[in-house]
């Protein structure tokens, strides 16, 4: 082996080492999963096939995708911020199921507290947007403070806040917030505050814009604003922030403040434009599977876009499939685990290069020293 | 609340139910704590425990053994950490991502093998299950007796398994070589200790604990299987790590303190104290968020190379 792999001083970052290696990650993860199909007695091409064909070849599908790429694509984007900033915060689980709530909230109150005509969505959605962001942000920045002042352990303290927060929103849905009837779930919203379909044919909803300006407004915050460049600085090198002035503390704070914030409005999104009432375990590990977006797309806000819509159609299409073959849905979760590990471990790939003439090189090599 | 409810029998059923409930999340931590000893924090234990609960379920399910469940969750277990291992160690990848992809991970193929080898028709089968080990002698103590001589074996082993971890960690070589790679890799390396091997060592003493965990949880407490059944246990097994200043018997300290908090919430339910049950559920990891913030006591002092990947050079 060591005659033909070299280690390499510093692992190649070429752009063609990235897509190689990702590729390979990609189908060594569809291979691994195959016996999974096997297992259940489908074929397992015609099942990636049939996962593909759902989510992305079908106009319905695609928007479906779309659908569960939104919210995905806000936790990404949380994480980035946070992370960049040094803020290992894992708590978007609790911020998405509270920031669904007070979108409920505001939106079963809003109406019998507006007395000077009928609600439109024009008014609620803002009020709507700015409660749920406070809400979440203010969440997740006493997490913020309490690293930053009191030097805990943030990812996991942010770990438990999510199950304080499921069991909150849980106390809710079966008590004060609770509508008449069997289900433990609040009233349904009023019809005015529903995002609507943008999209014809499809149910992609306005949520999926809303995605997208969090998108650009990350990129613009990240990459062309001094709060973000200071927040950045902070994250890679706390000593040297410190030393050039920036208050790591503080950025720290607001890093969690808007991270919580985003995570927040994807469960508004999720609420106003597929559940409109709200539920109990209406996140069902998209917290997580938000934080695996960003990591796959290496913390970029742009990379994040393309990401989530792979990773929304991949729970589109195994849904389809344990429709149609009965296979389990969870399959996705799976492939998804499976991809970004399988893609972390590539990173070992990118530290060895082949020799193709391995004598002269070693040749070359005793030459040298 | 009402008045009648601080008497001797909701002190006995409360502190029962702490011991009973610290075994699991104790047992995991102790090998964590080899690993974070070593230099590797596994947030993949979450993972762990899930998938060594759903194998010792189907084992124990196929064979009626329960000894077949506990053996097939240290396999499991050893399996896991190598290939958490291999991107730890090995691949270099940083500990939290690694952890928490295997995760996700861990959920989709728990509920995938469960649903695919039961079917998502069978109504959830029991398992055999341990039954209580009544000690001899011990047993029969006033109060004690009951609260912590009248549990299953695994129990007891966990706590022996906690006095074997200390003396194993601070007496013996190999518990040396440990500490060393997680406080200076550099030295280690130098004083002809293999830093790689060690922390592989380590990562998997980590999963196979993690994974007997699951099936301590599954074979000994609720036996039979649903992917919630972890519910952050996990979690809470590292933050009893910290809490527990990374030594085995503090570690205990920390998860008797964790099972007195689950186990509150439990007897309050029963006891009909009129606070919402959903508030009582969240009790535990508001303990243990107030034990690890740094908020009381002198901050907790890692091992230094935690998290840090070794590159000889």
């Amino acid at each position: 082996m060591a005659r033909f792999f070299e280690e390499r001083f510093s692992p190649s970052n070429s752009q063609a080492a990235v897509a190689v290696t990702t590729v390979v990650a990609i189908v060594a993860a569809m291979a691994l999963a195959s016996p999974l199909f096997i297992a259940v007695g489908a074929d397992p091409l015609a099942g990636y096939w049939a996962l593909l064909r759902e989510a992305f070849a079908t106009t319905r599908g695609f928007g479906f995708s779309l659908v569960r790429a939104a919210p995905l694509t806000l936790i990404a984007l949380g994480t980035i911020v946070s992370w960049r900033a040094g803020f290992g915060y894992l708590g978007f689980e609790g911020c998405f199921v509270l920031g669904a709530t007070a979108a409920a909230w505001l939106g079963l109150h809003a109406s019998a507290g507006l007395a000077t005509g009928p609600l439109s969505l024009v008014v609620f959605l803002p009020f709507a947007l700015l409660l749920s962001f406070a809400v979440g942000g203010a969440w997740a920045s006493l997490v913020g403070v309490v690293r930053a002042r009191f030097g805990g352990n943030e990812v996991l303290i942010s770990l438990m806040t999510n199950y304080i927060a499921i069991f909150l929103v849980q106390y809710l849905v079966s008590g004060p917030m609770r509508a008449p009837g069997g289900l433990p779930e609040s009233a349904r919203l009023p019809r005015e505050t529903w995002l609507p379909f943008i999209i014809p044919g499809t149910r992609a909803h306005a949520g999926v814009l809303i995605a997208l300006v969090a998108c650009g407004l990350v990129w613009t915050l990240l990459r062309k604003t001094a709060v973000g460049y200071e927040m950045i600085v902070a994250g890679l090198n706390p000593a040297a922030a410190r030393y050039g002035g920036i208050e790591v503390g503080r950025r720290l704070i607001l890093a969690a403040f808007l991270g919580g914030g985003l995570g927040a409005i994807a469960g508004l999104v999720e609420l106003l434009g597929v559940q409109h009432r709200l539920v109990e375990g209406m996140s069902g590990g998209v917290g997580f599977t938000g934080v695996v977006v960003a990591l796959l797309a290496r913390l970029n806000p742009v990379a994040v876009l393309p990401t989530a819509i792979v990773f929304g159609g991949m729970t589109v299409g195994a849904d389809a499939m344990q429709r149609s073959v009965g296979v389990p849905s969870s399959i996705a979760f799976v492939l998804q685990g499976l991809i970004v590990l399988f893609v972390l471990a590539g990173e070992l790939l990118r530290r060895y290069q082949i020799v193709f003439f391995p004598l002269r090189s070693r040749a070359r090599r005793k030459a040298i020293v | 609340m009402n008045g009648g409810m601080i008497d001797s029998a909701f002190f006995v059923t409360w502190l029962t139910g702490a011991v009973r409930l610290s075994g699991p999340v104790l047992l995991a931590s102790v090998g964590e704590i080899f690993g974070e000893r070593s230099g590797v924090l596994n947030v993949g234990i979450e993972g762990s425990i899930l998938l060594g609960a759903l194998a010792s379920y189907l084992a124990c399910y196929e064979t009626r053994l329960v000894w077949a469940g506990f053996a097939a969750a240290i396999l499991v277990g050893l399996f896991i950490g190598l290939f958490l291992a291999l991107l730890y160690v090995t691949a270099r990848a940083s500990q939290v991502v690694v952890g928490i992809v295997f995760n996700v991970f861990a959920v989709g193929l728990a509920s995938f093998l469960y649903q695919a080898s039961l079917g998502a028709a069978a109504s959830p089968e029991i398992v055999p299950m341990l039954e209580p080990l009544r000690l001899p002698w011990l047993s029969s103590l006033p109060l004690v007796g009951r609260i912590f001589f009248n549990h299953p074996p695994v129990l007891y082993l966990t706590f022996a398994l906690v006095a074997v971890a200390h003396v194993v960690l601070f007496r013996s070589r190999f518990g040396l070589s440990i500490r060393a790679v997680g406080e200076n890799p550099k030295a280690a390396d130098a004083a002809g200790v293999p830093v790689e091997r060690m922390r592989y060592v380590g990562v998997m003493l980590s999963c196979m604990t993690g994974a007997l965990a699951g099936a301590y949880i599954v074979l000994a407490q609720v036996g039979m299987f649903r992917d919630t059944i972890v519910s952050g246990q996990g979690f809470i097994a590292l933050s009893i790590v910290i809490f527990g200043r990374w030594s085995p018997w503090k570690a205990a300290a920390a998860a008797l303190a964790f099972g007195a908090a689950d186990a509150l919430q439990l007897s309050l339910q029963l006891f009909n104290s009129g606070i919402p049950p959903q508030l009582l559920l969240s009790l535990p990891y508001v303990v243990t968020i107030l034990a690890i913030s740094g908020l009381f006591g002198s901050k907790a002092r890692q091992p230094a190379a935690l998290m840090i990947p070794y590159v000889r050079n």
